[in-house]
């Protein structure tokens, strides 16, 4: 017995959480999960006979910038399978049973999500940053507006589905027949691009009320450690900044090199789990730094990301240290597309936030020109007003929010 | 909508294997995958924390972090300056039976990454400051662990029905047995563990020209043929599994979980495997399945509910989870009960067998794309002198049919031989 083809298809639908209207936050998820509860000429027992009969994986996840369904399925299953893709998209049946169904599962996820520490200091920091924008809520939602969801938002939601267009990305093996059928499978209309709306719709929510947020968010917890993230709302993917900040976030948060890895696990002690989450995004995308710490030692660890912060800004990193974030970023890059489905996923990724395919190759064609003085300069464009979130013990919280106070970051003491 | 087609590249059959042994005993796997951009080398050894004697709680997980601390060639952080400069990345882990450390780098690199790799596993330096400094970041990682409230269930589970065997303890430790440590007492244990016979290389990728006679003159080939005397007594100490139930509070845990664990054979048994990955299939994996059709999609009582297989040298376990509002955990185990009774009693049906085929055979098909995922898998298979190709699996899903999962798998998945754990928030106790 020989492994056949794998076909991995990725089907990117410009309609995320950012869309979520008011009053709706969790209305494009939990669109997103009855999808596959009945669709096209099959309910939700008979898409799942011929998924899982196939042994094929269906899956469908919000994000913010975008609904992103994927299959995958072995070649030889393809064209049994590839239409539910178009099903899901056009005619979903929105049964009011699979509704309720999934609005439950929703709010109980919600409510698991909070045990965990980590999850609620990122909440904390997206409040912080976001405030009532469009990325200032988890894409799974928020319960008071989950608990009001009914199959008329969500019909609503469905029929809009297609306004900003979507797209299909297949790698792996694709069958000849698969291939000439798509187009009746799945359609070619509503193929033009949208402009750049969910981008900008963010950084104008952005710049209107930056000045009225607050700097600090805590979230008290009987916990061991405490939780930091220290962050700002960046730039949307494809900026001409956004190659400067991917490379600083090698610097800072790429693999045991990286500088807070040294300087936070190497030379403290102080963390064990520590990094940078810095996500494409069609908006202003978070950079931040995060870390978990014990109480005692909670100060020395704000102080090393504090100080990691202002370097970005205010020093230009060693020639060395420069050469090393380029290669992990073509590093990342390659690690990034072995698979079928990472590379449909890019791809899909790609041309939902309309970019071009040939992106990544920019990127590396213009990474030679990139100097240590750019990288500088466009950190302190766009990353000079952190936002610091912090959730753990409560007696730890009130001392750090006075170390945060006397900061250069806090309200009052901006430069 | 927009279409676009990424690149058309198949996996016409899984990567061939070829295996040797060395003269030292120790092992190599290659597993060719001449498309692939980069190459996974993966260093195994029979070194996980089954192996650690008393007083060594956590030792085999600390080595590991130690190991990246340098060696007496490598100074601290040089490997990962340096495998990274390459454009590679570099990652470890510790289970209960081995540990394994791996690097992915460009193809052309990999004899580069091999020399570094084995100096830095094989000759570690644990030194003195950055013993006790490593030392802070294993305390802070069991922290971590300690404040998720999943893990705390999970461990609580291990202990309740494996203890005192070692997979009854966590990998990790306990911070008095590593306050106790010394960098004297972890060169013993690296001695003891990291030999000929204990150790394997896999490597899964575009192969580089001589990097076979590479590795077979490399220090893997300088080990030490000693047998470690725990190497006869391993089978000696196969599982000691306790069946019962018991009701325990955890703190900040916001929704119930029904936990339950049962003994199945061990690694080496693959056929076992296979059946019990298709039972569990059949009843907790996808919409389709008897534990997620009745209670998550009829009556509507759980959040998740899924089974999994964790497959251990000695003594597999399978274990299912539930994760439910508190007001439902005894309703939920009622049902789950009723289920796996009627399971020994209910046909399974055609469909439903077909169906589990096609999911696990699927899992195992799927998982060969990524040279890392390869050489893994190649690596744990070879370090325990299982010389198969990586397909075989599918061929032991083709030794069970629905009468045998019925006769012979599902009654070791009865409730009476279970371990359950009622896990509920200490706020609502």
């Amino acid at each position: 017995m020989t492994t056949t083809g794998v076909l991995s298809a990725k089907l990117w639908i410009r309609r995320g959480s950012s869309a979520d209207p008011l009053g709706q936050r969790g209305g494009h998820q939990l669109l997103g999960s009855v999808l596959s509860r009945g669709c096209g000429p099959v309910d939700h027992l008979q898409l799942a006979d011929l998924v899982e009969g196939c042994g094929a994986g269906l899956r469908c996840d919000t994000h913010e910038d975008g609904i992103l369904i994927s299959l995958k399925c072995r070649d030889i299953d393809a064209d049994r399978l590839l239409p539910a893709l178009g099903w899901m998209l056009r005619q979903p049946h929105l049964d009011e049973s699979q509704i309720e169904l999934e609005r439950d599962l929703s709010l109980q996820a919600l409510q698991r999500q909070r045990e965990d520490p980590f999850h609620r200091a990122f909440d904390g920091w997206r409040q912080l940053a976001y405030g009532k924008g469009p990325y200032g809520h988890d894409p799974l939602g928020i319960g008071i507006d989950l608990e009001q969801l009914q199959k008329a938002q969500l019909t609503s939601l469905a029929s809009d589905l297609e306004s900003r267009g979507s797209v299909l990305a297949l790698s792996g093996t694709i069958p000849d027949q698969a291939q000439a059928q798509l187009v009746d499978w799945l359609g070619t209309s509503k193929t033009e691009s949208s402009s750049s709306e969910a981008g900008s719709a963010i950084r104008t929510s952005l710049e209107s009320d930056r000045g009225e947020r607050a700097s600090l968010g805590l979230q008290s917890l009987a916990t061991e450690q405490v939780v930091l993230m220290l962050g700002q709302a960046a730039l949307p993917h494809g900026h001409p900044d956004d190659l400067a900040l991917r490379l600083l976030q090698a610097h800072l948060g790429s693999g045991m090199s990286s500088l807070l890895f040294r300087r936070l696990r190497e030379e403290h002690g102080v963390a064990y789990d520590v990094g940078v989450h810095h996500p494409a995004r069609a908006g202003a995308a978070p950079f931040v730094m995060h870390a978990s710490t014990g109480v005692d030692r909670a100060e020395l660890s704000l102080e090393l990301l504090l100080k990691s912060w202002i370097e970005l800004m205010e020093t230009s990193i060693s020639e060395v240290d420069l050469k090393l974030a380029k290669a992990k970023f073509k590093g990342q890059l390659a690690h990034g597309s072995q698979t079928t489905g990472q590379r449909a996923e890019r791809r899909a990724q790609l041309r939902g936030l309309n970019l071009p395919d040939d992106h990544d190759q920019s990127c590396l064609n213009q990474l030679d020109q990139l100097r240590a003085s750019d990288l500088r300069d466009a950190a302190g464009r766009h990353l000079q007003s952190p936002q610091l979130s912090l959730c753990g013990p409560a007696e730890t919280l009130a001392s750090l929010e006075k170390q945060w106070t006397l900061s250069a970051f806090a309200e009052g003491n901006a430069p | 909508m927009g279409l676009c087609h990424g690149t058309l590249t198949a996996i016409p059959s899984g990567p061939v294997l070829e295996h040797r042994t060395l003269h030292n005993g120790s092992n190599l796997v290659t597993a060719a995958i001449p498309d692939a951009a980069l190459t996974c080398l993966d260093f195994w050894c029979r070194g996980g924390s089954a192996w650690e004697r008393s007083g060594e709680e956590g030792m085999a997980h600390f080595l590991e972090h130690m190991v990246f601390k340098g060696s007496r060639r490598l100074g601290p952080g040089e490997f990962d300056r340096r495998i990274e400069a390459l454009g590679g990345s570099s990652n470890a882990a510790t289970g209960f039976d081995d540990v394994h450390y791996h690097v992915l780098v460009p193809s052309a690199e990999s004899k580069e990454a091999l020399d570094l790799l084995l100096d830095l596993v094989l000759d570690p330096a644990l030194e003195q400051d950055s013993f006790s400094m490593e030392r802070e970041v294993v305390l802070e990682e069991i922290a971590q662990y300690r404040d998720q409230p999943d893990d705390q269930v999970l461990q609580t589970l291990l202990e309740l029905c494996c203890a005192p065997h070692s997979y009854g303890r966590p990998i990790l430790g306990w911070e008095n047995s590593l306050r106790e440590m010394n960098p004297g007492g972890m060169r013993s244990y690296h001695h003891r563990r990291y030999q000929g016979a204990n150790c394997c290389l896999s490597v899964a990728g575009a192969l580089e020209e001589g990097l076979i006679s590479h590795v077979l003159s490399s220090p893997l080939a300088a080990l030490d043929t000693l047998m470690d005397s725990d190497q006869n007594t391993r089978t000696q100490s196969s599982l000691s599994f306790h069946s019962g139930r018991q009701c325990r509070t955890f703190p900040r845990l916001e929704a119930a979980r029904l936990m339950m664990v049962w003994p199945v054979a061990s690694a080496d048994d693959q056929l076992a495997i296979a059946g019990a990955d298709l039972a569990t299939t059949i009843l907790a994996e996808g919409r389709r399945s008897r534990l997620v059709q009745k209670l998550r999609e009829e009556l509507q009582i759980v959040e998740s509910i899924d089974m999994d297989v964790t497959t251990l040298e000695q003594g597999s376990l399978v274990m299912l989870e539930a994760c439910c509002p508190a007001e439902q955990i005894e309703r939920v185990e009622m049902e789950i009960h009723q289920q796996l009774n009627s399971s020994l009693t209910t046909a399974i049906t055609d469909e439903e067998f077909h169906r589990a085929l096609q999911l696990v055979g699927n899992g195992h098909r799927f998982s060969l794309e990524a040279p890392g995922a390869v050489a893994a898998s190649a690596g744990s298979q070879t370090l325990w002198g299982r010389h198969r190709d990586l397909l075989a699996p599918l061929q032991d899903l083709m030794h069970w049919n629905a009468s045998t999962l019925r006769e012979r798998v599902m009654p070791l998945l009865q409730p009476q031989h279970s371990f359950t754990l009622i896990a509920r928030s200490e706020d609502n106790a």
